[in-house]
């Protein structure tokens, strides 16, 4: 085989020099930065919640349909908190960890567990205190159900 | 997210930004326009974020191969992330997204960018992020044994 070569930095195109690379990681970093970025993601909030809406109502009408269950909930998952809605990306995160460990276990999604977490996920997203108490409790017991249920395959599997 | 992340740009004073819906139409948006940097999602069809970053880097039709591409996921399933990694992804970023974690990946391409590495089965940014003591795999690089120490 023959050796690998490396092409160090400088050998290729860089996006800025290296005096305004410095400068630029440093602005980068600034607090005032980061500020100015979440007042970015902020503002786009709103229009953000609306586009998880619309992927709460698609994983509504999955149902039943674990690839496109999953498949929204993956969406949910990665847009809710952006948008603000804390609660509805755990719920949508447990459900997808649901999904991957089950595909890994070769075994068949428990109906049960599907309908509980976008039942939940409908109520968060759509709840006036979405990141409230009860929507923690919830997304803490569905988590709890997920690790049970999880557990129960793994036995099955291994007696 | 693609208007969220134009903002975010926009807002670190990045002007010029070009949309693409899927790995196909960024193909063609890079053989127009030159780019500097490039933000890609992971799950995209028809041509996913990793068969969008093998193009990029080892197409011979590809303008830039060393085009910095930072890999948005929420797939953080490690198979899929290493997957991505050996298309040749500079950088990751996890869903949900940050502004902190947007704005740090993009000062970490343009502080520390990586060397690039050519084998017969890879082309793109050093995987090897830490020198690792106890490394016990071959050493098949050019200089590896220039740069071995005896103790």
């Amino acid at each position: 085989m023959k050796k690998a070569q490396v092409i160090p930095p400088d050998a290729y195109p860089q996006m800025v020099s290296k005096s305004d690379a410095l400068k630029m990681a440093r602005a980068l970093r600034a607090p005032e930065t980061a500020a100015r970025g979440a007042r970015v993601i902020e503002d786009a909030a709103q229009t953000l919640r609306k586009g998880v809406h619309d992927y709460v109502r698609e994983l509504e009408a999955a149902l039943g349909d674990h690839r496109m269950t999953f498949e929204k909930a993956h969406e949910i998952r990665g847009f809710a908190e952006t948008a603000g809605l804390r609660a509805t990306g755990r719920i949508a995160g447990g459900l997808c960890r649901y999904f991957d460990e089950m595909q890994k276990l070769d075994a068949i999604p428990d109906a049960a567990v599907i309908a509980l977490h976008v039942s939940a996920i409908v109520r968060a997203a759509h709840a006036k205190d979405e990141a409230g108490r009860m929507s923690d409790a919830v997304a803490k017991e569905l988590a709890a159900l997920v690790t049970h249920k999880l557990a129960e395959t793994r036995t099955a599997a291994t007696a | 997210m693609r208007s969220l992340l134009r903002s975010l740009l926009n807002s670190i004073g990045i002007r010029e930004v070009h949309e693409a819906a899927n790995g196909t139409a960024a193909l063609e948006v890079l053989r127009e326009k030159s780019c500097d940097l490039v933000l890609s999602d992971l799950a995209m069809n028809p041509t996913d974020g990793i068969d969008f970053t093998r193009e990029v880097r080892v197409s011979p039709r590809s303008a830039n191969p060393f085009l910095p591409i930072i890999m948005i996921t929420g797939h953080t399933e490690r198979h899929k992330v290493e997957a991505a990694r050996d298309a040749g992804v500079t950088e990751f970023i996890a869903k949900p997204i940050t502004a902190q974690s947007l704005f740090a990946r993009i000062a970490e391409i343009v502080e520390r960018p990586r060397a690039f590495v050519r084998c017969e089965t890879y082309f793109g940014p050093d995987r090897r992020r830490k020198a690792l003591e106890d490394y016990a795999g071959p050493w098949r690089r050019h200089g590896d044994l220039r740069d071995l120490q005896v103790r």
